[in-house]
C-alpha cells in the first residue's frame, strides 16, 4: 500500500475511473456495433454484430479491471 | 437556465447581440456569444491580464506576487515531473499547466454569483479531453514511430484479433470517461447552487454547497492533469 499522501492521491485518481471506464467500454461497444449493423451493412448483418461488440466491450471491460487489479505498485 | 442572471449575457442582449437561451445557439454569432463562449473568454483573459499585473517587474528577490506565481509554477511542475520524469515534464509543461489553470479558473468562476462555469457545458470539456487524446497518440508515434502500435496489439501473437479492438475500446472509453467526469462535477454544483439560491438563497441554503464546490473545483481540475500525466507517460513508454 502507498504510504504517502500524494502517491494515495494519484492511486485514488486512478482507481476512481474504474467504474465509468467499466460502463463507457460497454456502451462503446455495443455503439461500434450497431453503427456497423444498421449503417455500414445495412441492417443485413443485425443483430449478430452487435452482439460480438457487445462482447468485445465488456472484455475490454473486465480486462481494464484485471489490469487494475494485477498491479505491482500496490 | 440554471442561471438567471449572467451579467455577460445581459450586456451584450442590452448590445443587441442573439444570445442564446438555451446553451447552444442556432446562428454562428449566436453560438459565438453563448454565454460558455463569452465565460470561456473571461477566463482566458483573466489568466491573461492578473499575472501581468501580479507579476510587474521580475526581479532576483521576487517580491509577493512573483512569489505566488513561483510556487503555484514551482508545484506543477513538481507534480508533473514526480509522474512523468523530468523531461517529460519539461516538454508538455506548458500544454498541461494551461489546462490545469484553465479549469481550476473555470471551475472556480462559477462559485460567484453573475458568472458560470464554462466547464458546465460538455463541449468545453469535450474538446479539451479531444487535444489530450490526440497529444497522446502524437507523442506515442513520435517516441516509438511505427512500433507504437504494439500497445495495441497485446502480449500474444495469436489474441491479436481479441486484443486490438478490446485496446482501441478502451482508448475511445478514455474521452468519455475524462470528459463526462469533469463535465458532470461541474455541471452537478452549478444545477446545485442555482436550485437552492432560488429555493432559499435568503437564508444562506447555498453556503454548504458552495464549501464543496471550492472542493470539488480544486479536485476535479487536479484529476484532469493527473489522468492526462498517466496517460501522456503510458504513450511515452515502451508496450509491455
Amino acid at each position: 500500500m502507498a504510504d504517502n499522501r500524494k502517491d494515495t492521491l494519484r492511486l485514488l485518481a486512478q482507481f476512481s475511473t474504474v467504474g465509468m471506464s467499466v460502463a463507457f467500454s460497454i456502451f462503446i461497444g455495443v455503439g461500434i456495433g450497431y453503427y456497423l449493423d444498421h449503417k455500414v451493412f445495412d441492417g443485413r448483418t443485425s443483430p449478430w454484430l452487435t452482439l460480438i461488440f457487445l462482447g468485445f466491450g465488456v472484455a475490454a471491460a473486465f480486462k481494464n479491471l484485471y489490469d487494475m487489479a494485477s498491479r505491482k505498485d500496490l | 437556465m440554471e442561471h438567471p442572471i449572467l451579467f455577460i449575457s445581459l450586456i451584450l442582449q442590452s448590445l443587441g447581440m442573439p444570445v442564446p437561451h438555451g446553451p447552444v445557439g442556432d446562428t454562428l454569432l449566436a453560438k459565438l456569444v453563448s454565454p460558455h463562449m463569452t465565460y470561456t473568454w473571461l477566463v482566458m483573459l483573466f489568466l491573461i491580464i492578473v499575472p501581468k499585473l501580479t507579476l510587474g517587474k521580475m526581479s532576483l528577490v521576487p517580491g509577493k506576487g512573483q512569489n505566488f506565481w513561483e510556487v503555484v509554477i514551482g508545484g506543477l511542475e513538481g507534480f508533473m515531473a514526480d509522474n512523468m520524469g523530468k523531461e517529460g515534464a519539461r516538454m508538455m509543461f506548458p500544454m498541461l499547466a494551461t489546462f490545469a489553470l484553465y479549469i481550476l479558473v473555470a471551475n472556480m468562476i462559477g462559485l460567484m454569483p453573475g458568472f458560470m462555469s464554462p466547464t458546465s457545458n460538455l463541449n468545453i470539456t469535450l474538446a479539451c479531453t479531444l487535444i489530450v487524446f490526440f497529444t497522446t497518440h502524437i507523442l506515442g508515434i513520435k517516441f516509438h514511430g511505427i512500433g507504437y502500435i504494439k500497445h495495441f496489439l497485446g502480449p500474444i501473437p495469436w489474441l491479436i484479433p481479441l486484443m486490438l479492438p478490446i485496446e482501441l475500446i478502451s482508448h475511445f472509453a478514455r474521452i468519455l470517461s475524462l470528459s463526462i467526469r469533469l463535465f458532470g462535477n461541474i455541471m452537478a454544483k452549478e444545477t446545485l447552487l442555482g436550485i437552492l439560491f432560488m429555493l432559499a438563497g435568503a437564508y444562506f441554503a447555498p453556503l454548504p454547497i458552495l464549501c464543496l464546490g471550492v472542493f470539488v473545483s480544486i479536485v476535479q481540475a487536479l484529476v484532469f492533469l493527473l489522468l492526462s500525466i498517466l496517460y501522456f507517460s503510458a504513450a511515452m513508454e515502451h508496450a509491455h
